[in-house]
């Protein structure tokens, strides 16, 4: 890779050879670059907002990078390599993406859908393949048998794979596609793309890199962004971008298509606009005291005798957060507590823990919308296995007590008194068994020295359980807690799916993501809803700073 | 910590006090006690589970029987001379004989009837049966504590007493269908069914036809597997660069990537859906593909595997005039079989699982491009009539991820364990 072999003359003048060249090439860049950033900025070019702001970003990045490298390259600086290595792999991955955007691989994904039964089979030949291989490791006394196996199991795999491949692309519309795809303005975007490929292969290869005089940290420096690169672009694409997007949506008032003006904090001034009002009576009307145009009244209290009402100008959105906060609240002790519980017994050394442990687990790995989707079944008012619980268990106390109380059979999605707490069970239920694994680990960790010492010293379990593990599951505890609370906080699936209509009865379940999601995507106001969801992202950051901070405090060592 | 420390000897030394023999009694009891508290909270976990997969195999008849039964059972019927559709049999008890009959015909109103002298005493008969006390025009009265009440002639055991109706119900005639001669009038609603166990695997095969859920089922392969190849290909990568390049600004970005792990998915929504509109990805299952392919937390868990593999031997690998990606591929891959397969299972429940952002980008009416929750979600809409079908829906989505759990379980519970606890 390094430049570290002895300089030869031959690659030498050959790497002149290919160097001027590549000044020559990043001329012609600088040239056409410059004319994309000027079409793009006056919009001679039209493309979808983002993508053309996508483009000039790129094009910016290429048109100094070539200069740079015009002026580097002939004094052999390596700075000359790197940029024009950037400006190339730039290059190269805009005209391939934008090629296989225009002959519509990525929208092809869809009618992969349609053959892709017709490739399992080949699949199938392809993993038959890979057992042949993993077959060989029998033979590990006679190389040339294990040998010649492995080199069966790679030809069915490599078969079974092209096969499938050729299954799932679709030989047959190959012709049909070559003539209404490949025009000549497509043509020229690969023809583009192979040309940024060779010259960043020309100035990656050795006797280039030897000629920029090129040492191993700065090959190293390279190497690494370039196996970065993946990752960092679709980082950047996928997450950086639309969140600084997402926080300056949230200062406009962006219906989704077309209005987007900007207007500063009014969004966050709408949500968070609260206000109280003295009552001269508990039962005085609302539009007596508050501006009934702007405030909804939200709830009234009494405090020394006095009564108050609190009025919101986003009375949904105060209530979501309610019914937030108070899911939390239900679901966190119900979810944790009983975790910890759970940790405790299976960390005891009987047999066939493993297997509670993996039972435990297995509400964690399912989709919330099939669970949902049970749960909802079981909570049936008339013919759910909930209720009739409830109905036996009645019944089985009243047998022993002689009492005759009468069993509640509520209607428990369809009220809203019940609803919440409905949802809140299945949730935890789900989520027992996760936080069991994590509180299980943690005990695992704690030093078995410990427990030695205390056992001579004569305490017994119990006694262990609160002065030992307790104190030292202290990080594991502020883990599971926190995102546990993150978890609560972002609940949207399971009402979706139980409730009818989502958020109901009477908004009783209108949770904050819900709300985020009505406003988003139901009412299209986008900027009003991106507000929303920095103020939600605002909470959970409060929570997550909490506990890196106790998670500090209480580390341990030993 | 509730420890059974049997065979520790300190233990011995602490409890000298009591005798040897009621402490292993103790000792048994609360291992018992334990057992039957985990195997509960088992069950608990179970039982809903098992509800889906045996309702999923319900006639649908059979999901609305009350009390609630687990077993998917189905009304034996038999084919009677006279009657067009097979009746059903029920078990009915004829001189305190149990025996299989035939519900005839249904709907038979019945009159409750009482001797104004012996109220505690009621005969069942078909009103049709029964005649007003003095004929329909001049029916004779009693008056019981102070309510008049109409009386009626009652045949019983061949005597007619006159009585009064205490109440009106329906009843079914039962037929043996061996011998037409025994016939019982009795109510159909408290009467016990015949039924035997059966399995209606029909349900699988007519849930897959509705809604394009076959469909569904195809795109949530296709697009779970693309998403687990690309993240692996994207984690492995960046991990690795974290892990074992040394570049200007490493830090700097690693800092950054863990910091987005703990930004809520709804923050990203509403830009990545405007992306997605703008690049033409919406309604199209590469929007949930592409944007799923690059996490943070795959780089961090394959970086933080990486750093615990020696750098001697990838040194040794460079001397000899290996690339990095030979390294990459012949080294580090190999030997991280267990953080790739954590990796895999992860982000294979994520893809399969995730139902908000397909929610959000593809239309409901584009039934074509669903993955498996959102069929389900608009499956949903059938739950009031057709619950086994919902529920072999449900299943359908819920099995595969248990299966690969069962498979991959050592590594699901381990990375579950490594995936932030560490003190």
């Amino acid at each position: 890779m390094a430049a570290t072999a002895q300089p030869m003359q031959k690659p030498i003048k050959e790497a002149n050879g290919w160097l001027t060249g590549l000044v020559i090439w990043h001329i012609l860049i600088l040239l056409g670059a410059s004319a994309g950033v000027y079409a793009l900025y006056t919009a001679q070019i039209l493309l979808p907002e983002w993508v053309r702001w996508f483009s000039l970003g790129a094009l910016l990045l290429m048109v100094p990078g070539s200069l740079g490298a015009i002026l580097f390259i002939p004094r052999r600086d390596h700075r000359g390599r790197t940029l024009s290595l950037l400006v190339n792999y730039i290059g190269f991955l805009l005209c391939v993406l934008a090629f296989l955007q225009f002959i519509g691989v990525f929208a092809g994904f869809d009618e992969l859908a349609d053959r892709f039964p017709r490739s399992l089979p080949f699949f199938g030949i392809a993993f038959a393949g890979y057992l042949i291989y993993a077959f060989a490791d029998r033979y590990e006394n006679s190389p040339r048998r294990q040998r010649t196996i492995q080199r069966m199991g790679k030809i069915v795999m490599l078969a079974g794979l092209l096969l499938a491949l050729l299954a799932l692309i679709g030989w047959e519309a190959v012709p049909q596609f070559v003539q209404e795809r490949l025009q000549v303005p497509i043509l020229l975007l690969l023809a583009g793309g192979l040309l940024f490929g060779l010259m960043f292969w020309a100035m990656w290869r050795r006797p280039a890199a030897q000629a920029m005089q090129v040492n191993n940290a700065r090959q190293e420096a390279i190497e690494g962004y370039l196996l970065l690169s993946p990752n960092l672009i679709g980082f950047l694409l996928f997450l950086a971008g639309p969140l600084m997007l997402s926080l300056y949506t949230s200062f406009t008032n962006w219906d989704g298509f077309g209005t987007r003006d900007f207007i500063g904090v009014a969004n966050y001034a709408k949500l968070l606009n609260l206000t109280f009002a003295p009552l001269a009576d508990a039962r005085q009307p609302a539009n007596q005291v508050v501006d009934v145009r702007v405030y909804d009244e939200l709830w009234r209290f009494s405090f020394l005798g006095h009564s108050y009402l609190v009025a919101a100008a986003d009375k949904l959105f105060w209530l979501a957060l309610r019914n937030t906060f108070l899911f939390g609240i239900l679901v966190v002790p119900l979810a944790v507590l009983p975790a910890l519980g759970l940790a405790a017994v299976l960390n005891s050394k009987l047999a066939g823990m493993k297997v509670f442990r993996s039972i435990y687990f297995i509400p964690s790995v399912a989709a919330v919308v099939g669970i949902a989707l049970i749960w909802q079944w079981m909570y049936n008012a008339t013919v759910g296995w909930i209720n009739y619980g409830l109905l036996v268990a009645t019944n089985f106390f009243n047998s022993i007590t002689g009492l005759s109380i009468v069993a509640a059979q509520p209607r428990w999605l369809s009220v809203s008194d019940t609803a919440l707490f409905a949802i809140v069970v299945m949730v935890a239920w789900q989520t027992i068994g996760f936080n069991t694994i994590l509180f299980l680990a943690g005990m695992q960790n704690v030093p078995k020295v410990l427990y030695e010492a205390a056992t001579v010293d004569g305490a017994d379990a119990r006694r262990q359980f609160i002065s030992i593990t307790l104190p030292l599951l202290g990080p594991t505890t502020v883990f599971v807690l926190s995102t546990s609370i993150i978890a609560a906080f972002q609940i949207f699936e399971p009402i979706f799916i139980m409730t009818n209509p989502a958020g109901g009865p009477n908004n009783s379940t209108l949770s904050a993501v819900l709300y985020l999601y009505q406003n988003g995507f139901q009412r299209f106001n986008q900027g009003y809803a991106s507000a929303v969801a920095w103020l939600l992202f605002l909470i959970i950051f409060i929570v997550t700073l909490i506990q890196y901070r106790r998670q500090g405090n209480t580390s341990y060592e030993l | 910590m509730i420890t059974v420390r049997g065979k520790d000897p300190g233990v011995q030394n602490t409890v000298v006090s009591r005798p040897e023999v009621q402490r292993t009694w103790l000792h048994r009891l609360r291992k018992l006690a334990l057992y039957a508290l985990l195997t509960i909270m088992a069950l608990v976990m179970i039982f809903p589970f098992l509800v889906m997969i045996f309702t999923s195999l319900k006639v649908p008849s059979d999901t609305f029987s009350y009390p609630p039964r687990l077993l998917p059972q189905e009304q034996l019927t038999v084919v009677m001379p006279d009657m067009d559709e097979p009746a059903p049999l029920f078990n009915i008890e004829v001189d305190g004989e149990k025996r299989q009959l035939a519900l005839v015909q249904d709907n038979i109103r019945i009159g409750i009837y009482a001797d104004p002298n012996a109220l505690e005493v009621t005969y069942s008969l078909p009103v049709r049966e029964v005649k007003p006390t003095g004929g329909f025009m001049d029916q004779q009265t009693i008056t019981i504590d102070g309510k008049e009440q109409e009386l009626w002639d009652v045949e019983v055991n061949g005597q007619v007493v006159q009585m009064i109706q205490t109440g009106l119900t329906a009843y079914g005639r039962f037929v043996d269908p061996n011998d037409p001669s025994v016939e019982v009038l009795a109510n159909v609603r408290l009467s016990e069914p015949v039924t035997r166990v059966t399995a209606r695997p029909q349900n699988y095969t007519e849930v897959l036809q509705l809604n394009g859920l076959g469909r569904s089922l195809t795109n949530t392969m296709l697009v779970t597997i693309c998403v687990v190849l690309g993240q692996l290909v994207t984690s492995v990568s960046g991990g690795y660069a974290f892990a074992r390049l040394r570049f200007p600004g490493r830090d700097v970005v690693f800092v950054l990537y863990l910091g987005t792990m703990m930004i809520p998915f709804v923050v990203l929504i509403m830009p990545l859906y405007q992306l997605m509109v703008q690049i033409g990805w919406s309604d199209r299952l590469v929007a949930l593909i592409l944007p799923w392919i690059f996490t943070a937390y795959g780089t961090f868990l394959m970086r933080q595997f990486f750093l615990t593999i020696p750098r001697e031997i990838e040194e040794a690998a460079l001397l000899d005039g290996a690339s990095r990606l030979e390294i990459l591929w012949r080294l580090f891959i190999p030997a991280a079989v267990p953080a790739l397969a954590t990796l895999a299972t992860f982000t294979f429940l994520y893809a399969w699982n995730s139902f908000f952002w397909p929610l959000v980008i593809i239309n409901t009416g584009n039934t074509d491009n669903h993955v498996l929750t959102l069929s389900l979600n608009v499956l949903r809409g059938r739950a009031a009539d057709s619950p086994n079908l919902v529920l072999a829906g449900a299943a359908i989505s819920v099995i595969p991820p248990m299966l690969i759990f069962i498979l991959a379980q050592r590594f699901f519970i381990e990375s579950a364990t490594s995936s932030g606890v560490k003190g």
